[in-house]
């Protein structure tokens, strides 16, 4: 194979991979972050604690997080072509990944929102504040660097969702791994496209930490310790 | 009634009832008691009491089962959710855990309340600054909580919990997770505020030197209800239920319930040991307590001479170690039926 081709493949799949993870992960979040907050306010240990509402949505997440990735693909190719046209291709690929990706964002959502301190909600409720204003202004905010952490994770599970459905006519990366790694039997082109998943999965998780730490205020910079009580009062 | 007037909280036949579907749990069992206009008002009592629950009765954070709260006219049970906003705003809390934000500086802190209540932003800010001055951190607006220590995140919830001119502030414990000095500190800042700006506080304490130290009045809680009430010198000058000597008199209902049992030990005092007080380091250091039956010892120019019988405890092992104690301290002693 020349390289030219070869780079214009590498090139195109990485740009599909790319465009399924963003909107994938982008759309995940538009559906799983507003569940995920309502998970987190109906538990019983919630400010809203509803046992009907935490117990359905509860199912129904939990119901699609344990079919597999691929067999929920094939499952919902009638749903795909609804809302794309089509079964094939990228953009058809977005709807799978959404799909199965959005539970996983409802969870670690819930997950970061419930890790706030109990007593900063309480304090805000002292105050008088509504229950929007509690989300708005103390749950978001407080669980930011966790959030940002499970952006990076998700973020992570759609880009390996979506080299899985490169097996199915999703393109991208993992289409071409599959293609000409296994079909064609050209493993050094399957190596290429793992290690640029691999590159690829070490870069976001890294963007993720950084960005984690950075927006966390809990987290002193080195030698501005707290200080003590007894030394610094007057 | 005309001296109901003056009381800002007035609680009267509160109960709550925790119910989990198969267990209840009552945690306050027909509470009245009233808080007066620009006091500070203590409760105490030991863990379990219903303190916590109690103190969040009074802003609704805990809805009541029977009986009735009213806050400065307010009856807060019978409020709609509007209204119940509305009257929290006037009632400052603070915690034991201090439950800043731990994402916003201590300025940000101080707005917050102010936020939620619709303050414009930049006269929010001047406000904020301002009562940070008073609280003694004027120096330290843009610190995150993270970088300030406890005394000093008190402060900064102190602050926030005056930000809408609270008519009542509540302290639930708020210097429980703080060392001696600083609870000092933070109490005397209490008692500024309550003097300065007239508030009226209401303080939930385990400790008794806090209530000592700024209530006026106080309530003592035991299993659920009140037992005792009053002023403060009344109350713990003469307590007259066990729940109150029990906090006033913590090692006293140890020696109530001391088990002697029949070793007797005549203690010889020639003047030449130290000037220790022997007995007392005796019972500290052996973690029992003896029954001292007879005593006939003076002091000689600071010198103890004479004799004392003491009943050792029952528990075998105290008594010996009691014995090994007195040995090393060089004590002569002789031991009898």
């Amino acid at each position: 194979m020349m390289d030219t081709k070869l780079l214009t493949l590498v090139g195109s799949g990485f740009a599909e991979s790319l465009y399924m993870t963003f909107f994938a992960t982008l759309f995940s979040y538009v559906i799983g972050l507003p569940i995920g907050l309502i998970l987190a306010i109906t538990s019983p240990e919630g400010i809203k604690p509803s046992r009907e509402i935490n117990f359905g949505l509860g199912a129904v997440v939990n119901f699609l997080r344990s079919v597999p990735f691929i067999i929920l693909a094939v499952a919902i190719i009638p749903l795909t072509r609804l809302v794309t046209g089509t079964s094939i291709g990228s953009t058809a690929a977005i709807v799978p990944l959404v799909v199965a990706a959005a539970p996983l964002v409802a969870r670690s959502v819930e997950s970061s929102v419930k890790g706030v301190d109990s007593g900063v909600i309480e304090a805000a409720r002292s105050m008088g504040a509504t229950t929007w204003q509690i989300i708005k202004k103390v749950m978001l905010p407080e669980a930011l660097p966790s959030l940002i952490t499970g952006l990076a994770s998700a973020t992570i599970t759609v880009l390996g969702f979506s080299a899985m459905a490169g097996a199915f006519g999703g393109g991208g990366l993992g289409a071409i791994a599959i293609n000409y790694g296994y079909y064609r039997g050209q493993s050094d082109i399957m190596y290429v496209m793992v290690i640029l998943l691999v590159l690829m999965v070490q870069i976001i998780q890294k963007i993720g930490d950084r960005m984690s730490v950075r927006v966390d205020k809990t987290i002193r910079e080195s030698g501005s310790a707290a200080p003590e009580d007894n030394n610094t009062e007057h | 009634m005309a001296d109901s007037i003056n009381n800002i909280i007035q609680i009267s036949g509160l109960r709550k009832v925790f119910s989990d579907g198969t267990k209840t749990v009552t945690a306050l069992d027909g509470i009245s008691l009233e808080v007066r206009q620009g006091e500070i008002f203590g409760i105490i009592g030991l863990s379990g009491a219903g303190k916590s629950t109690l103190v969040r009765c009074i802003n609704l954070l805990e809805t009541p089962t029977e009986g009735s709260v009213i806050v400065d006219g307010k009856d807060m049970a019978s409020l709609n959710e509007a209204d119940l906003l509305e009257a929290r705003r006037k009632i400052g809390m603070i915690f034991q855990g201090f439950n800043l934000l731990q994402q916003r500086s201590a300025l940000e802190n101080v707005c917050f309340p102010l936020e939620i209540a619709g303050v414009k932003k930049e006269d929010a800010k001047v406000r904020a600054a301002s009562l940070l001055e008073t609280v003694g951190l004027g120096d330290r607006l843009d610190a995150y909580p993270s970088q300030l220590s406890g005394g000093m995140q008190q402060r900064v919830a102190i602050a926030r919990a005056l930000a809408n001119e609270p008519k009542v502030l509540l302290c639930d414990e708020a210097t429980s997770a703080l060392d001696p000095k600083t609870t000092l500190q933070i109490l005397e800042l209490l008692q500024k505020i309550n003097k300065e700006f007239g508030v009226t506080i209401v303080v939930i304490t385990h400790e008794m030197k806090v209530i000592e130290r700024i209530c006026s009045r106080v309530a003592i809680l035991a299993e659920s209800r009140v037992v005792e009430s009053g002023e403060v010198s009344e109350v713990f000058r003469h307590p007259k239920t066990s729940a109150a000597k029990q906090l006033i008199f913590p090692q006293g209902e140890k020696i109530e319930t001391f088990r002697g049992g029949k070793r007797l030990l005549r203690l010889a005092f020639d003047g030449t040991t130290t000037d220790q007080p022997i007995v007392a380091n005796m019972v500290l250091s052996c973690g029992e307590a003896v029954s001292i039956l007879a005593a006939d010892t003076k002091l000689i120019e600071g010198k103890t001479v004479g004799q004392m019988v003491l009943q050792l405890p029952e528990n075998e092992s105290a008594a010996e170690r009691m014995l090994a104690y007195l040995d090393q301290e060089n004590i002569s002693y002789t031991e009898g039926e």
